[in-house]
């Protein structure tokens, strides 16, 4: 195995690997920068360029891109408040605060810094996971996919804010987020739901116009009304200082940014889940991580930790995607399935095969993640000072052009003109929200989760009847989802005795 | 008692749930199940919710001139949909930068036109030339 893990090395660091690398990740970089073109989109776009490309090399070209535009997405997100990605939304929710306060350098040296850490993380749980993560899976079945998706939905109690009231519109908008995912065909009976007769609606609202609307444009807004620049009145000389403070950040709070990864691991590796439940299951997790009720407050106003929790997640979970893509031929999201495309190009069968006869291979990619996001970080730590004064740039002048990122991301996600209507209509809502004080993160996280989760109870169901709810890991599943719902309850009771 | 803005959003997302919920009414149980399961505690969070608006001070008017930015900003967006719709991408880019450079934020007709330029090329380049997508054309060319 360590051989195998010393050629892996050896074949990414071959002149022609390690250049297809450099491009793809140049690629990568541009394209995480976008909103609604994603990783998964742009590969699929360079799909047709691997043919001629040997299998380490292909490889090394398509994940080196993927695993970057999922940590250039966290730039966008914190300066504009535009998500990047679709991945990158949950970092907006403190980072955007962070940069209007002149901490820009800040935020993206931590975002940065917990990607690392967290991609490092995620790769060496590919390398170690790869013998024994068959049985893993294996354990996880439809039920317990369920429960695990219904303990996401449960951290909305940590993303509402502190008070009943908070908790009351954090409810009310976590089941609106439900609800705007059962828009569509019903998968089991075929029935339209709320589709007014738009052909559109068959499919559902996708995510990125959803998103970019309800993030950025309330943002877009506000820079319009105070008519400044991003960070304001905030001193010059903050702006470009953060960027050790940043990493250090990261290593202030590792134990988080290593649970925040963990998280991601296993988001990645459960089919389906893909990289928005885990950030948001991260971010919530780095809220309740918070001592007690007061340390919570600084949440969704620009704590650091709530960029650190995201962003370690984003990239970790490129790791836990990959497990059971390349053990099973089970891809664990979008990109990965368009990954499954290029072994399938290259003549490679996942399975026992990737574990034994192409381990090489299998590590090659191990390095391809851990060398990309290296090479990521360290050219984004030398030009984050620069990046971080675009924050400085006068309103009037850069807001026609976060205009066009918002609607040209939208559109590109699905090539739909109805997304521009969606994107703007979620942008109004977006903004009243804001302005009425409804919190807009448990909304997102509803409707990431709505659609996974009705459908693996329906297949628990139609498997098991109602004997699902019997199973062992349910049980405990279910005790730990009642834990994080009553947590942030007894948190806030504990600190209003003290 | 006055309907305030918040009372009135949350009035308006009480009427979203009550139309979610007589919708799946109507539907086999199968299908009807996850949204009646969302809609009824979201129609009975959102009633409440208008009830504790209507009793509360309305929330404190922004500050002068933000409603009408507000208003501005929405209907440049609106403004370069109908762009995209009637010239399509490619051209709605440079033209809608160049008209809001001028007409909104006020600079100079050489920034302008610069900044339109530099938004095209970008544009032009990464997406038409690097990832070669396919973007509409605009109604105006398809009639021709």
């Amino acid at each position: 195995m360590f051989d195998a893990l010393i050629q892996g090395l050896t074949l990414v660091l071959q002149w022609n690997a390690f250049s297809l690398m450099l491009v793809g990740m140049a690629l990568g970089f541009v394209v995480g920068l976008l909103p609604g073109i994603g990783g998964a989109a742009t590969l699929a776009l360079m799909l047709p360029f691997v043919f001629k490309m040997s299998p380490v090399e292909a490889f090394a070209f398509l994940l080196g891109m993927h695993s970057v535009a999922a940590t250039t997405g966290d730039i966008t997100s914190i300066l504009f408040g535009v998500p990047g990605e679709g991945l990158s939304a949950a970092t907006v929710v403190d980072g955007h605060p962070m940069a209007k306060r002149g901490e820009a350098a800040r935020a993206l040296g931590a975002a940065l810094m917990s990607s690392l850490v967290g991609a490092v993380i995620g790769a060496a749980a590919l390398a170690v996971s790869i013998p024994i993560v068959r049985p893993l899976v294996l354990t996880f079945g439809s039920p317990e996919l369920f429960m695990v998706t219904v303990m996401g939905i449960a951290c909305i109690t940590s993303l509402s804010g502190q008070g009943t009231r908070a908790q009351v519109k954090g409810f009310a908008m976590g089941l609106l987020g439900l609800l705007l995912a059962t828009i569509g065909q019903e998968r089991q009976s075929g029935i339209l739901r709320f589709d007014f007769g738009l052909i559109y609606l068959w499919e559902g609202l996708d995510l990125i116009p959803v998103l970019v609307g309800i993030f950025a444009i309330p943002e877009i807004i506000d820079l319009a009304v105070r008519g400044t620049s991003i960070a304001g009145n905030a001193p010059a000389a903050r702006l470009g200082a953060g960027v050790w403070e940043g990493i250090k950040d990261t290593f202030r709070h590792f134990w988080l940014v290593v649970r925040c990864s963990m998280v991601g691991v296993f988001v990645g590796i459960l089919p389906g889940a893909g990289g928005g439940v885990a950030q948001w299951m991260a971010y919530a997790h780095a809220v309740q991580s918070a001592k007690n009720a007061s340390d919570r407050n600084g949440f969704g106003g620009g704590d650091v930790r709530g960029v650190l929790g995201p962003g370690a997640a984003n990239n970790s979970k490129e790791g836990g995607d990959l497990i059971p893509t390349i053990a099973f031929g089970v891809p664990g999201s979008g990109a990965m399935a368009i990954l499954l495309g290029a072994f399938l190009i290259m003549g490679l069968h996942p399975g026992p095969d990737m574990l034994t006869k192409h381990l090489a291979v299998t590590y090659s990619m191990v390095w391809t993640l851990v060398i990309a996001n290296v090479i990521t970080v360290l050219v984004c730590l030398a030009t984050l000072p620069y990046l971080a004064q675009v924050t400085r740039v006068r309103g009037g002048l850069i807001l026609p052009f976060l205009l066009l990122l918002v609607f040209v991301g939208s559109y590109t996600a699905n090539r739909q003109i109805a997304d521009l209507l969606v994107t703007l209509g979620f942008g109004a809502l977006g903004y009243f929200m804001m302005r009425f004080g409804w919190p807009r993160a448990p909304l997102v996280l509803g409707f990431v989760l709505g659609k996974l989760a009705e459908t693996y109870l329906f297949i628990s169901i139609a498997r098991y009847g109602y004997s699902w709810l019997a199973q062992p890991l349910v049980i405990v599943l279910i005790v730990l989802t009642a834990l994080v719902i009553v947590f942030p309850f007894l948190q806030e009771r504990r600190s209003r005795a003290a | 008692m006055r309907l305030s803005g918040a009372a009135f959003f949350s009035l308006a997302l009480a009427v979203v749930a009550a139309y979610a919920v007589y919708a799946a009414l109507r539907w086999p149980p199968k299908a009807a199940l996850f949204p009646l399961t969302m809609g009824i505690p979201l129609l009975i969070l959102a009633l409440a919710q208008t009830l504790v608006e209507l009793r509360d001070p309305p929330t404190p008017a922004p500050p002068p001139g933000a409603q009408a930015r507000t208003v501005t900003v929405f209907a440049w967006m609106a403004t370069f949909i109908v762009l995209v719709l009637l010239a399509g991408f490619p051209i709605a880019v440079p033209l809608f930068v160049f008209s809001y450079l001028v007409m909104e934020s006020r600079e100079g007709v050489g920034l302008s036109i610069a900044l339109a330029a530099a938004a095209w090329g970008v544009f032009h380049l990464l997406f038409e030339r690097l990832l070669h997508f396919p973007f509409e054309t605009g109604l105006i060319r398809s009639l021709f």
